[in-house]
């Protein structure tokens, strides 16, 4: 046990992983809360930036996830997927309550999430980024558009067949299918 | 007694992105409980939203932001409680009449955790009339027989001790309890100055999607004034705010256009050599009406112009000409 701790602690911050950098943090270690700031602040940001088109408001849901994870480090359970991929959805669900005005959704601790990419490694991440780019950019522009509406512009599937004119079912079908095309193209 | 809705993948994606009703919100959620299969999918679809959040086009935070987190968690950090120390146990084992004084100041300070201060005074008291009390038990077991000064000037001695301690003790929780008060407060000034900066920015953004919502509103009147009698023809007003890559665009009187076509407005550069960017594709409703609002289009891009075109479903790449509409 000590072997191990004296490993973690001999690695700086920036080079460890996540779980490494969760387990320092618990122990209210601020280092390891800056290096998940430096891996993580771009997406999240990002992510916030694109749903609330605002930098003060994006800049503000960056602050707010960052400090769940400093307050609540047991929050993210490692078996529930990546912390990347983790913290890009809390971030995209954190500025959908914003621009509804509502208080956050309580269940972000129980979000599980399946995942088999590390996106603690930049390489990986920008590897993933520009695969996930190509494969959307492929997809029909119906279904492309429809996606994006419901998850970056948090419109429900009401409101996206109101402002498309298309019917309810298509809608959902189109946001399914999209999903399932990114699906495909990273299990093959 | 109607059957239960079926919970579908569609409904579990649309769950996943926080989009239904409260109530169909509740009923996913009671399914989720019941089934592990669904479970799964909604990992699995969690999965694929982070991937597709992934996509999005990156931007680094402003510097301050990394400073005003780690200020903020410095501050937090303040507020993990610090362990008390332990019971003085080589006191209590060192004797009867110090275990009985460690066990009453132990007693003492317990009662001050539980916000028992004001009795506090009174408990020091007791502690030295009990003191006092015992000492003559004490006193009669023993085996030299001693004058009145002999026997009570030792306890005097023990009672100032423990009366110290116990002050010492009250002194440590007092300043405990005020160090915690003042990390809570500072974290609550904290927690109510972002609050403010919030509810300003929520407000702004509010009032920015009401005006979204009623330029996008397919019942919306839209009346275009021209001089009396002219002859009605397709205009369209853009504005656009290039470091922010935000352009809303209106446009009245467009004449319909046959499945297989879309209208699609471009941006035209200032910059020489630079070809058009295609800002969205849209069609006009029933009354020539139609709104391309807040396109996706790249930032910091000064524009020469705007124009339209009709194009192939599912827009082009380059403008094709006859231009529909144009305006510099």
């Amino acid at each position: 046990m000590y072997r191990e701790t004296e490993l973690v602690n001999s690695i700086p911050p920036s080079a460890q992983n996540d779980a490494a950098l969760l387990t320092l943090v618990r122990q209210a270690d601020e280092s390891a809360m800056a290096a998940l700031f430096d891996r993580y602040s771009k997406v999240v940001y990002s992510v916030a930036l694109r749903v609330l088109r605002d930098p003060a408001s994006a800049e503000d849901v960056l602050q707010e996830v960052f400090m769940h994870i400093w307050r609540n480090p047991d929050g993210f359970v490692a078996t529930r997927g990546s912390l990347g991929g983790w913290l890009a959805v809390v971030a995209r669900n954190r500025s959908i309550d914003t621009l509804r005005r509502k208080r956050p959704a309580e269940q972000v601790d129980d979000m599980a999430l399946a995942s088999n990419y590390n996106l603690a490694d930049e390489a990986e991440r920008n590897s993933l980024m520009e695969k996930a780019r190509s494969v959307i950019r492929l997809l029909p522009v119906e279904q492309r558009k429809t996606l994006e509406m419901a998850f970056f512009d948090g419109l429900t599937h009401s409101e996206i067949a109101e402002m498309t004119g298309d019917p309810l079912g298509t809608v959902k079908t189109r946001i399914r299918s999209a999903l399932t095309s990114l699906r495909k193209a990273f299990t093959a | 007694m109607s059957e239960p809705r079926r919970i579908t993948s569609e409904d579990l994606t649309m769950f996943a992105m926080q989009l239904l009703s409260p109530e169909e919100h509740a009923e996913v959620a009671a399914y989720l409980e019941r089934s592990p299969d669904a479970r799964q999918e909604l990992a699995e679809i969690n999965g694929e939203l982070a991937i597709y959040a992934h996509t999005v086009d990156l931007h680094t935070p402003p510097a301050q932001t990394r400073e005003r987190l780690m200020k903020q968690i410095a501050r937090e950090k303040k507020a993990i409680p610090i362990d008390r120390p332990a019971a003085p146990e080589a006191v209590v084992q060192s004797g009867s009449v110090f275990a009985e004084v460690a066990e009453r100041i132990n007693r003492s300070t317990n009662a001050v955790q539980g916000n028992e201060i004001q009795g506090n005074e009174v408990q020091v008291n007791k502690v030295q009339e009990r003191e006092a009390d015992s000492g003559d038990s004490i006193i009669a077991d023993g085996p030299p027989k001693r004058g009145v000064a002999g026997r009570v000037l030792p306890w005097i001695g023990w009672a100032v001790a423990a009366g110290l301690a116990l002050v010492s003790w009250n002194l440590y929780h007092e300043r405990d309890n005020l160090r915690g008060e003042l990390t809570a407060q500072m974290s609550q000034i904290d927690q109510l100055k972002t609050q403010a900066a919030t509810a300003a920015d929520v407000a702004n953004a509010a009032a920015a999607r009401q005006v979204l919502d009623t330029m996008k509103d397919a019942s919306a009147m839209r009346v275009t004034l021209t001089t009396y009698k002219a002859a009605q023809h397709p205009t369209g007003r853009t504005t656009y705010v290039a470091s922010k890559g935000a352009l809303i665009f209106l446009a009245n009187d467009l004449g319909s256009l046959p499945p297989e076509k879309t209208y699609e407005l471009w941006l035209i550069p200032a910059a020489e050599g630079q070809s058009p960017i295609p800002a969205g594709t849209f069609r006009a409703d029933e009354r020539g009406n139609a709104s391309v609002i807040m396109p996706p289009l790249p930032k910091g891009v000064d524009a020469k112009g705007f124009a339209v075109t009709i194009e192939p479903q599912g827009g082009s790449t380059t403008p094709t000409m006859p231009l529909v509409l144009s305006g510099e």
